[in-house]
């Protein structure tokens, strides 16, 4: 196909579709290096914990709940319940994937954020660039976040301080992220009043409830409204 | 870093890969089956999805800085991502703008 040979290669459309993320990827990860290195992991440690557990708001968690002396199996079971939104996540994907045994490895790097931009980017993609595509974005996402959390437990400090504008403003490029590849999706009644249901929920419980289970709470109240709705305009997808 | 903790470390990370990867692993027994690929995602699976996506957004643009500041220029920043958006339905600009709209908006306020 001539739209093949003139496209750019997969894992080149997949680290540019990447590079808005970062901004917000990397004072997140930043911060979770000051918070563990303040609880008394070093460096490596820090580092470690970010290329094998990679999923934000549970390393957080963990490190917390490590530093503060509570049972090490209720730290993990705690982790993973946080986790269990992305359960959700590689199904939502699966029909997009062409055939490959790498695939299961890749998921490794399937966190909110990736999710998010494989499932806008991959259906636009040739079946033979997403491999390369998914491969590029999730390891880009994942270095930076390894990167970053180290960049905080070495230098976190001192850079907060030398650059606190840095620190205000760059991690507005997830909601902006975020807004962007939620847009589209308002294709009608039904689907625009159950995401802006999720979406309300979201920044409501944040604010005045369990910020860890908000999300899965907040997709709950947006499922809810989807089915209690009903399919206006007929359109499902 | 003790070793229990590490095995802490260990069993957090393979139980988060497990949480990603088994899903995968059965959605495509069940594409493999299907004689209708786009058929086999369960409808309630289909739309929690975008669902999650949505409530990510809400919980990311709770500002850091819960101020006037900082709610200012989340509007701010949100308006222009989604005008951008509207213009141009790429990914990389609208968020390049929305965050040089916030950050104006939170000097000028600060």
């Amino acid at each position: 196909m001539t739209t093949t040979a003139t496209a750019p290669a997969g894992w080149r459309s997949g680290l540019r579709d990447t590079l808005p993320l970062l901004g917000g990827y990397l004072p997140v990860a930043i911060s979770f290096g000051v918070i563990a290195s303040r609880a008394g992991f070093s460096p490596l440690e820090v580092g470690l914990i970010s290329a094998l557990i990679y999923a934000g708001a549970s390393q957080f968690l963990f490190v917390g709940m490590a530093a503060a002396g509570a049972p090490l199996w209720l730290t993990v079971v705690m982790t993973l319940v946080i986790n269990l939104r992305h359960l959700a996540y590689a199904p939502n994907l699966a029909e997009w994937l062409p055939r490959s045994r790498s695939w299961p490895w890749l998921m490794h790097g399937l966190t909110d954020q990736v999710f998010a931009l494989a499932h806008a980017r991959l259906p636009q993609l040739e079946s033979e660039r997403r491999l390369g595509w998914f491969a590029a974005a999730s390891l880009l996402a994942w270095l930076v976040w390894i990167g970053g959390s180290l960049l905080g437990a070495l230098a976190g400090e001192w850079l907060t301080a030398r650059w606190p504008l840095l620190d205000r403003v760059m991690p507005f490029a997830l909601p902006a992220l975020f807004l962007v590849l939620v847009a589209p999706r308002f294709t009608s009644l039904r689907w625009s009043a159950a995401l802006t249901v999720s979406t309300v929920a979201g920044l409501v419980l944040t604010l005045t409830g369990p910020a860890d289970f908000a999300i899965v709470l907040a997709a709950a109240c947006g499922m809810l409204c989807f089915y209690l709705l009903p399919a206006v305009s007929g359109r499902y997808s | 870093m003790s070793s229990a903790l590490w095995l802490g470390v260990i069993a957090a990370a393979l139980g988060t890969w497990l949480l990603r990867a088994l899903p995968l692993l059965w959605m495509q027994r069940r594409l493999r089956r299907s004689p209708h690929r786009t058929g086999a995602l369960p409808q309630w699976l289909a739309a929690l999805g975008p669902m999650m996506i949505a409530a990510v957004l809400g919980v990311s643009l709770v500002p850091s800085e819960q101020s006037v500041t900082g709610w200012l220029a989340t509007l701010a920043g949100s308006a222009i991502t989604l005008a951008l958006w509207w213009r141009l339905r790429s990914l990389g600009w609208p968020v390049v703008a929305g965050v040089a709209v916030f950050g104006v908006v939170v000097i000028i306020l600060s």
